[in-house]
């Protein structure tokens, strides 16, 4: 039959000569770049990041050239999003007008306690603001890059803060321009923090989300800010889900980073 | 078509590992590797481990890398006989 003899010669076995010498070349090329990046520092990876990130900056600018001109668009795309925004911009209102309420509060307290403002007040004069130059989903390892490095004072172990002062990430590494960060709540990262004078470890998902259990008898409600010590008393996110089970000795909780990373553009690096 | 094909998967995956969530580089190194001896997956792979890795020993993984390995040369005995030929 033809299929014993297609399946039973050395022909029909394995693939042509040609193709086994390009993977084994391909092969040997690639562990040849491991072991020189390996040995070098990272000056391979230093390289493809800049080319990652100059190809990162080109691509957003040509979407948003595309997009912009207004190509793909509707009329009714447009009163959609119209709408849509509008009601954004409302929302933003609101929580402005009662963020700056707890600001106020926040301030007057302070003022009567005379606490010292240790982090505001200290690390913000030694920060920096950075770009983003890297997408936020396209990497498994939860990291992404800015555009600014050891050049600008960033070394690996900075905090990476939203503009509401949530942490977002820590610096891993940093090049002359250029640093990789890694989100806190990155897959499998564990984050010591507070919740309600809790003690717990956050186990990040990827995402902006991770997820923490605290013992049953602990009132924990939705919105609640979750503070992370380790990384100067700031907030590293906020509850976004409670669920509980009669038997269980533990409630399992839900935390999310309210920034949208997605559409950010700006981060501030500060040191631990 | 594979003139076409394979040249256009390798585009598309080396694309994804900058712009596209992981699942797509992936799934173009998953395609290559299984209808075509593709050298061009263990670059796809690297690429994304160079791209995105944060620096330690082993720590994490390179899983692209690995997959890559794994899809090359797991595959190779078993492309022409089970998969495409």
């Amino acid at each position: 039959m033809n299929l014993f003899r297609r399946n039973n010669t050395l022909q029909g076995r394995w693939p042509t000569r040609t193709g086994r010498k390009s993977i084994f070349i391909a092969t040997l090329i690639v562990c040849a770049l491991i072991v020189f990046d390996a040995l070098s520092g990272g000056s391979v990876r230093s390289l493809v990041r800049h080319a990652g990130a100059t190809m990162w900056s080109a691509g957003v600018s040509v979407g948003n050239s595309i997009f912009g001109s207004g190509l793909f668009t509707t009329r009714r795309a447009l009163i959609a999003e119209n709408a849509s925004l509008s009601e954004q911009i409302a929302q933003f209102q609101e929580q402005a007008a009662a963020y700056r309420v707890l600001q106020a509060e926040n301030n007057t307290l302070r003022d009567m306690l005379n606490v010292a403002e240790i982090q505001r007040g200290q690390n913000r004069d030694a920060g920096i603001t950075a770009p983003i130059i890297s997408s936020f989903r396209a990497s498994p390892y939860g990291t992404f890059q800015i555009g600014a490095g050891t050049a600008d004072s960033v070394a690996p172990g900075n905090l990476v803060l939203s503009a509401e002062n949530f942490v977002i990430g820590r610096i891993e590494t940093a090049d002359a321009n250029s640093s990789l960060a890694r989100e806190i709540f990155a897959p499998n990262i564990s984050t010591d923090a507070v919740l309600h004078g809790v003690g717990v470890a956050v186990l990040g998902q990827g995402g902006g989300n991770a997820r923490t259990d605290v013992p049953r008898q602990t009132d924990v409600s939705l919105g609640d800010p979750v503070v992370s010590a380790p990384l100067g008393s700031r907030a590293i996110g906020v509850v976004g889900k409670v669920t509980e089970d009669s038997g269980d000795a533990y409630k399992r909780v839900q935390i999310y980073l309210p920034v949208n990373l997605s559409v950010l553009q700006f981060v501030y690096v500060v040191k631990k | 078509m594979s003139r076409i094909f394979r040249p256009t998967l390798a585009i598309v995956g080396t694309l994804a590992a900058i712009f596209a969530p992981p699942w797509v580089t992936i799934l173009c190194m998953g395609v290559l590797a299984f209808r075509y001896p593709a050298w061009e997956v263990l670059f796809i792979g690297l690429l994304t481990d160079f791209l995105w890795i944060p620096p330690g020993l082993l720590h994490p993984l390179p899983i692209f890398t690995i997959a890559a390995f794994i899809l090359v040369w797991g595959l190779e005995p078993l492309r022409k006989e089970f998969l495409f030929s």
